[in-house]
């Protein structure tokens, strides 16, 4: 017990000590948090600005259409209006191909062949990508159309506007709804780029000491499984000090004026119970995946052999990561509740939940009981490749040779 | 009481055979050679002696008992991949390493700080291990292996790479631990060292043991059949039917007789040719002699000349 608490002591002051973890410390945060909140900002604030021409020998509805796209809520385009002629669609084609012009695309509105009908439009665009314009386009002719259909019934027009009229639902019961899912976003990341970080830290830490060959003189005093376990435990120390810190700062700049802002009134974004839950997903998760990365860096001689090897951890996390969209539209399906007890997946995936949604207690101890028992085979037989591995130089093992060193006592 | 025994130990890797029925014991107070070619099986042995691998059948004994990891604290282990952590400084190194084989904070520090003096690399304590040379970090480790005081002291190619200087600083050093009653353990491939540091020694080869005892008892073993002369003039008496091969390295010769008895012979022959003689000794082969000869036979002549090196 005494090696295990040296070897996890050494691990972890000479990593809190590295330029590396203080610059990690502070960017992580603040790339985490520029990310999602930049990307939440620019999707609220992104309004389509294009710049498109409507031909159309229907005044009203030109009229009806210009107004709906240069003033609609979610737009703020620039429509010019032109009837067809003979010479209209070669000056829009000239101007659509003209680098100096802004026009991003042209709307030809061909009347109907027999009164009554709609109308058929033909929308040419300098991009094909811009789907967005597209869009805007449609859901305003969309709204126009059934806006003049409607006024053709006789009906007043306070009357459509009423009934067009979008429908709010107040969610300020359950705290700012879109607020909270940011926060549980970024705790999402925060847990993958924890994890993933040192998991392979714990990797390279390994590598190190056998390319410096210092377990020789460590392994000639202690064993194996204590070198081992002082090493998750030191790397994990670290981990668990920087997710520490960026709490203790979250706390600082929530009392702060600064901070009220994100943190809305009256619900804060993260509760204590989540973070608790997050402290709690970490650990299990670190176990977990370092103790994959330990038993990859004792199969491995360098650096390199190693990102071979990368992917038994990034595959996992990655699967996580595309799970998370999925969740995130149904937190309580059947699917997101199998893949959350996914043990591989419960520390990101789970942890995710619980701050979406209200998870029964009984999948969270299930969750628990599941990855308890994956991170104890996992060391064992990360423990048994570490003890024959890691006193193998050169040549890289192949699985037959990985299998029988584990029938080694 | 042996402070290492040995006895009958077979360890195999795969296919390979690493170590074969190796039987062998240190007493305290003894500085102890294991010698052999590369690949013979002295790393092999070495770590089965510290519990780093099991043998598959024999029994290894440390301190008169059988292997145990307790065992450990009192031994000192240097490896022949020197290793040391590059980015500590060499003063937490030392006592990191220290408190690992048992002893406390305090007295690591003091133990470390007092060998850094003896060993003359008190200027490198609050350096990095990477900012050191090659020979200050082997003197690190060196130090990290006698920290704790063992009682029996492991090192595996003590001596490669230093300067004479250093080398003959580490020597003492064993030798003055040898006085105070530690057994020490040490392989090497310098023959010349051997021969004169250690009181017993063991050669193996292709993981057996060739021949193990006390030096002078070896030695005694062999005929005193060889003759260095040193002269100058007519080296007619080379070609003297005593001799078995005579190797001349301009004015300097070293012949190997049929026997002890040729060398008065060659030496009148030698004087009544006219030829100058400087220096003429008779001796005992030298280990060198002896460990290639041994290891050659162990190989089988054929294949032998590329894979030996002594």
């Amino acid at each position: 017990m005494h090696n295990i608490w040296l070897i996890a002591k050494r691990e972890y002051l000479e990593r809190v000590r590295t330029k590396g973890f203080i610059i990690a410390t502070v960017l992580i945060p603040l790339l985490m948090g520029a990310l999602v909140f930049g990307s939440a900002y620019m999707g609220s604030k992104s309004k389509t600005s294009s710049h498109i021409a409507v031909v159309t020998s229907d005044s009203v509805l030109g009229t009806d259409l210009k107004h709906q796209l240069e003033g609609g809520k979610e737009n703020d385009m620039q429509i010019d209006l032109s009837t067809p002629s003979s010479d209209t669609r070669t000056a829009l084609d000239i101007q659509l191909h003209a680098k100096s012009s802004s026009l991003a695309g042209y709307l030809w509105v061909t009347p109907p062949a027999t009164a009554g009908d709609r109308p058929t439009f033909t929308y040419t665009a300098r991009s094909a990508g811009d789907i967005a314009t597209q869009e805007a386009i449609e859901s305003a002719l969309r709204a126009v159309l059934m806006r003049e259909h409607l006024e053709a019934k006789g009906m007043a027009g306070s009357e459509i506007d009423a009934l067009v009229a979008p429908v709010k639902i107040d969610t300020s019961a359950s705290g700012n709804s879109t607020a909270a899912f940011f926060a549980a976003y970024t705790l999402f990341f925060l847990m993958y780029m924890v994890i993933m970080l040192y998991g392979m830290n714990t990797a390279r830490s390994i590598i190190e000491e056998k390319t410096s060959r210092v377990f020789e003189v460590l392994l000639a005093t202690i064993k194996p499984e204590e070198l081992l376990a002082g090493k998750i435990l030191g790397v994990g120390a670290v981990g668990l000090t920087q997710i520490g810190l960026w709490m203790i700062a979250a706390f600082a700049l929530s009392s702060s004026s600064l901070a009220s802002g994100l943190v809305g009134t009256g619900h804060g974004l993260i509760s204590a119970a989540q973070i608790g839950f997050f402290v709690m997903y970490f650990l299990f998760g670190f176990l977990l995946y370092s103790s994959i990365a330990a038993a990859l860096g004792a199969m491995t001689n360098s650096e390199q052999e190693l990102q071979q090897l990368n992917m038994f951890l990034v595959l996992p996390l990655a699967f996580c990561m595309v799970m998370l969209f999925s969740i995130i539209r149904a937190p309580n399906s059947t699917m997101a509740r199998v893949v959350s007890l996914i043990p591989f997946c419960s520390p990101l995936l789970m942890n995710f939940r619980i701050s979406l949604t209200q998870v029964p207690a009984w999948e969270i101890w299930l969750s628990i009981v599941l990855m308890s028992a994956t991170i104890f085979a996992i060391l064992w037989v990360s423990s048994r490749i570490y003890r024959v591995g890691i006193l193998m130089y050169g040549k890289k093992p192949n699985l037959p040779e990985i299998l029988r060193w584990l029938k080694y006592s | 009481m042996p402070i290492v025994e040995l006895q009958n130990i077979r360890k195999v890797y795969d296919t390979k055979v690493a170590v074969e029925g190796l039987t062998l014991a240190i007493e305290p107070g003894t500085m102890f050679g294991l010698l052999g070619p590369n690949g013979s099986g002295k790393t092999s042995s070495i770590r089965m002696m510290i519990g780093m691998t099991v043998p598959d059948s024999g029994t290894v004994s440390l301190f008169d008992k059988p292997f145990a990891r307790t065992s450990l604290n009192r031994v000192g282990y240097l490896p022949e991949e020197r290793g040391l952590y590059k980015k500590m400084k060499v003063l937490d190194q030392l006592v990191f390493l220290g408190q690992l084989h048992g002893l406390d904070e305090a007295t690591a520090r003091k133990r470390s700080l007092a060998w850094c003096e003896r060993m003359e690399i008190s200027e490198a304590i609050a350096k990095k291990t990477e900012e050191l040379s090659k020979g200050m970090q082997q003197k690190i480790q060196f130090i990290a292996a006698l920290l704790h005081e063992p009682e029996l002291i492991i090192m595996d190619e003590p001596f490669s790479g230093l300067d004479p200087v250093n080398a003959t600083l580490l020597m003492d050093t064993l030798v003055a631990l040898r006085g105070e009653g530690k057994a020490i353990l040490f392989s090497t491939h310098r023959m010349d060292q051997v021969e004169k540091l250690c009181d017993a020694i063991a050669l193996i080869s292709r993981g057996k043991l060739l021949l193990s005892g006390g030096m002078r008892e070896i030695k005694s073993r062999y005929p005193r059949n060889r003759v260095q002369v040193v002269f100058t003039g007519d080296d007619s008496f080379l070609r003297h039917p005593g001799v078995v091969e005579a190797k001349n390295y301009s004015g300097i010769a070293e012949i190997k007789l049929h026997d002890e008895a040729a060398a008065q012979q060659i030496l009148a022959e030698a004087i009544s040719r006219g030829t100058h003689i400087n220096r003429f000794e008779v001796m005992e082969p030298t280990l060198e002699e002896i460990f290639i000869e041994n290891v050659r036979a162990s190989f089988g002549d054929a294949e032998a000349g590329g894979r030996v090196d002594a």
